[in-house]
């Protein structure tokens, strides 16, 4: 600008000469013509040397004229290459960013992700073909009988203390490795891999639970009460074997058929290994035909069959070593000398209907047992022995209840908020009978009951996903005991019961 | 049980075999899209009156490097059309999902196409921009996708060296300090053909982008002939792009037949017709003869002549610690 400015000036000083000096000769002209013409000739030259002046002025003014369009092109030229430059490296700027972003967005792509929520810790790689997964359950319970004569150890245990290990290899191989510390036996309770061909075609080989029982198949931590009913007393438990399952017609029809090693009737230690060559089959067909329905009050309706068939051969693995109450005392067992031995079939209609905070679940078990004496008198009879169980829950704040997932409070525990969590009211009725037969030649009535009926009400509070309490109380009775002396079905059991639940 | 599992297995199968819908899946590299898109089409068409059976053909495009890489680490693709032999050679080798010896399966080492590098300029050409030399200027900003991750970008770069070699009397050193100094003017190096292409044209950015010759003609449809011009060098490189069957794949997936046919009928008049009409070089004279108007005459080296072929060009030019790693810095 001030080279401009300065060139202005000069220009103007330069037109302001050319006119004097145009001025000046028309003025000196004319006087110049009236002299006498002796002066003529020195006048000319005057005049043409002034002439010259004004051609050379002229010039110079024409010369600076161009050089100030020069400067001021070049200038512009400059002003414009810069602009040029500057907007190129703007451009680039902006482009290396764009690809810089790009680059994280692909990066982000294939970083493997970490995740750790109420559903625990998990790392996946980017494509999720790949996953693993470290979850648990600790639950802490306490159980305080009452009127039991001493009969029964009131006191605090470690129920559960399961570190689980599950995850995905190539996309369809799914598996799961879960050991037990609680109780006084560290045990492997889950040790299986789960081919994913399809949702309706799976293929589960390994260590887990046989499919039979409804209640039975619900997960340890997502249970009504803290310990399972009289009817899962004559399921199976975890078994070894191959199992074949799948849902068709997306969750309407459930299958599972697989073949097992053998499980007594419910046996809550459970063996790595088998002792003989007989092997069982078990398997479960369950229907949920609104489950995908837009028929709400129907969608949580679910009912089906399980059941089971092995033939033992003189084995006292295959028989169980005695069905428990809610507090875990054996109210009946077979006397000593007693084997299976024979055909052992189970089969159990069961069903659920959930709606809402509601839910309630029934379930009918036959097991027919052929068991022999191996000392005097040597017989054989074929027991059926029968159970069944209804049980109801309600949400009292509303979240809605489900099979085999806990409930999830809108509002997680926290007082500062004026946050209590979810409240879940539960009911249970339950019957086992065992087989008249059975006694006196295969078990003693002064030992064991012939049947028990128990009821149960108590009260969960699920503080958030993860931390659970509950509270309940049990009362069974029993019947056909003879015996005098203090047994566990000798009088009625009364027994309160606690758990707080870690379960992630 | 064994009943059962064999009656499950059986179902599945047979459910399988009453869809009649075959998939395929075509990984690429960067600049094939539009070509693909029509080529699909009328293979689809042609694939449904011989046999019945439709046939939906998925495609997936990147820098022909990287594309390579994803399959190897599991991109199950059906068959591969990348930007050059090196690639799927290194899917041979590392993957072990189709035989060394591929190329010698279809005709034309498998290369059903050519194409060559051209360079895209802006419209009138304001930095006058006629050869390579012009390239390695100073104040001439030049864009290009990386070598290290583009097909394309390694034609590119042996296009440029082949023409030092031949300008320096194949002075290794002054070929070098050729490429050096115009690899100095690209100020943005993008992963695939495809971005140079947005960096150029729609971002504005660079004088000349060095291009596949279909890609430059097609940014001309694209962006306007009053846009941009193409100028064909003095000496260019014929890139020979090939095209493969992922056999274990295929095998798999049951397309082995589908993922051949696909591939030979790339040589079919219609398929090289396509071609041509996406501005590839067409093997078929009959079908070149036709398109010749869109092809400006270029001397063209091949890199079996120049370079002793991809392995030993990759190894010394591309690598890492090779040649484009000490010339360009960032």
């Amino acid at each position: 600008m001030s080279r401009i400015g300065e060139s202005n000036k000069t220009n103007m000083k330069l037109n302001q000469l050319i006119l004097a000096a145009v001025v000046g000769v028309l003025f000196v002209f004319p006087a110049w013509a009236a002299d006498d013409s002796a002066t003529n000739s020195s006048e000319a030259a005057e005049i043409e040397a002034l002439k010259k002046q004004v051609q050379e002025l002229d010039q110079k003014v024409r010369a600076l004229e161009r050089q100030r369009e020069s400067e001021q092109e070049a200038a512009a030229n400059t002003n414009q290459e810069q602009i040029q430059e500057l907007d190129q490296k703007v451009r680039i700027l902006a482009r290396q960013h764009e690809l810089d972003q790009e680059d994280a967005a692909a990066a982000a792509k294939t970083r493997p992700r970490l995740k750790l929520d109420a559903s625990g810790f998990t790392l996946s790689s980017a494509d999720t073909n790949f996953v693993i997964s470290l979850q648990g359950v600790l639950q802490e319970d306490s159980r305080t009988f009452f009127a039991d004569h001493n009969i029964a150890n009131s006191g605090f245990l470690l129920r559960r203390a399961r570190p689980i290990i599950s995850g995905t290899v190539f996309r369809d191989f799914d598996f799961n490795f879960t050991p037990d510390f609680g109780g006084n036996t560290a045990q492997i309770v889950d040790a299986y891999l789960n081919y994913r061909y399809r949702p309706e075609l799976q293929l589960e080989a390994g260590k887990f639970k046989s499919p039979v029982g409804l209640e039975h198949l619900v997960a340890d931590r997502n249970t009504l009460f803290n310990e399972r009913s009289l009817v899962t007393d004559l399921m199976p438990n975890r078994d070894l074997g191959v199992e074949l399952h799948g849902d068709l017609f997306g969750g309407a029809v459930s299958y599972a058929a697989g073949i097992f090693n053998g499980a007594p009737d419910y046996n809550g230690t459970t063996v790595n290994a088998d002792s003989d060559n007989d092997k069982a089959f078990a398997g479960r067909l369950f229907f949920q035909p609104w489950k995908t329905s837009d028929v709400d009050w129907l969608r949580g309706l679910g009912f089906g069959a399980g059941g089971s068939y092995e033939s033992d051969r003189n084995g006292a693995s295959g028989l169980t070593p005695g069905y428990t109450t809610d507090g875990q005392q054996k109210f009946f067992v077979y006397t000593n000398g007693i084997a299976a031995n024979g055909q052992h079939w189970r089969i159990s209609p069961q069903g659920y209907y959930y709606y809402g905070p509601f839910g309630i679940l029934g379930e009918y078990v036959i097991s027919d047992q052929q068991v022999s004496r191996t000392t005097a008198p040597l017989t054989s009879a074929d027991l059926q022995h029968t159970a069944w169980e209804v049980a109801a829950s309600w949400v009292l704040t509303g979240e809605d209840a489900s099979y085999n997932s806990a409930v999830t409070p809108r509002h997680p525990f926290d007082p500062r908020a004026g946050h209590w969590g979810a409240w879940q009211v539960v009911g249970r009725y339950e019957e086992l009978d065992i087989d008249n037969s059975a006694f006196p030649t295969f078990a003693s009535s002064t030992a064991s009951a012939s049947s028990a009926h128990a009821w149960s009400a108590g009260l969960n509070w699920y503080l958030n996903r993860n931390v659970r309490v509950n509270a309940s109380f049990s009362h069974t009775v029993f019947s056909g005991y003879t015996g005098t002396s203090p047994a566990v079905p000798a009088q009625t059991e009364n027994v309160f019961f606690t758990r707080i639940q870690l379960a992630f | 049980m064994k009943t059962l599992l064999t009656i499950l297995l059986a179902s599945s199968l047979v459910a399988a075999a009453g869809a009649r819908e075959v998939k395929l899946l075509n990984v690429s590299y960067d600049p094939t899209r539009e070509l693909y898109q029509e080529y699909n089409a009328a293979f689809a068409k042609y694939w449904k009156a011989k046999t019945g059976d439709d046939v939906m053909i998925s495609q997936s495009h990147g820098g022909s490097g990287k594309q390579a890489q994803s399959v190897i680490n599991g991109l199950e693709a059906d068959v591969v059309t990348l930007a050059l032999a090196y690639d799927i050679d290194a899917i041979a080798r590392q993957g072990k999902l189709l035989p060394a010896d591929w190329q010698k399966r279809l005709p034309d080492n498998s290369t059903p196409y050519t194409s060559t590098i051209v360079f895209l300029v802006r419209k009138g050409n304001p930095k006058h921009i006629k050869d390579w030399d012009d390239l390695a200027k100073p104040g001439v900003s030049v864009i290009t996708p990386n070598p290290k991750t583009s097909g394309g970008a390694r034609w590119t770069f042996l296009a440029a060296y082949a023409y030092a070699l031949a300008t320096y009397g194949q002075d290794d050193a002054k070929s070098l300090d050729f490429v050096t100094r115009l690899y100095k003017n690209v100020p943005v190096l993008d992963s695939g053909a495809r971005g140079s292409t947005i960096t150029f044209a729609q971002r504005g950015i660079g004088d000349v982008l060095l291009a596949w010759e279909n890609e430059a003609h097609l940014a001309l449809k694209e962006f306007g002939a009053d846009k941009f011009e193409i100028v064909s060098p003095s000496l260019s490189i014929r890139a020979e792009p090939p095209v493969a069957m992922v056999d274990k794949n295929a095998k798999r997936h049951g397309t082995l037949a589908v993922a051949q046919a696909y591939l030979e009928y790339l040589y079919s008049d219609e398929g090289q017709e396509i071609a041509a009409k996406n501005f590839y070089r067409p093997r078929s004279r009959k079908i070149a003869a036709r398109y010749a108007n869109q092809f400006n005459p270029v001397k063209l080296v091949t890199i079996g002549e120049e370079f002793g072929g991809w392995e030993k060009a990759q190894q010394r030019f591309f690598s890492d610690g090779g040649v484009f790693d000490h010339i360009y810095q960032p």
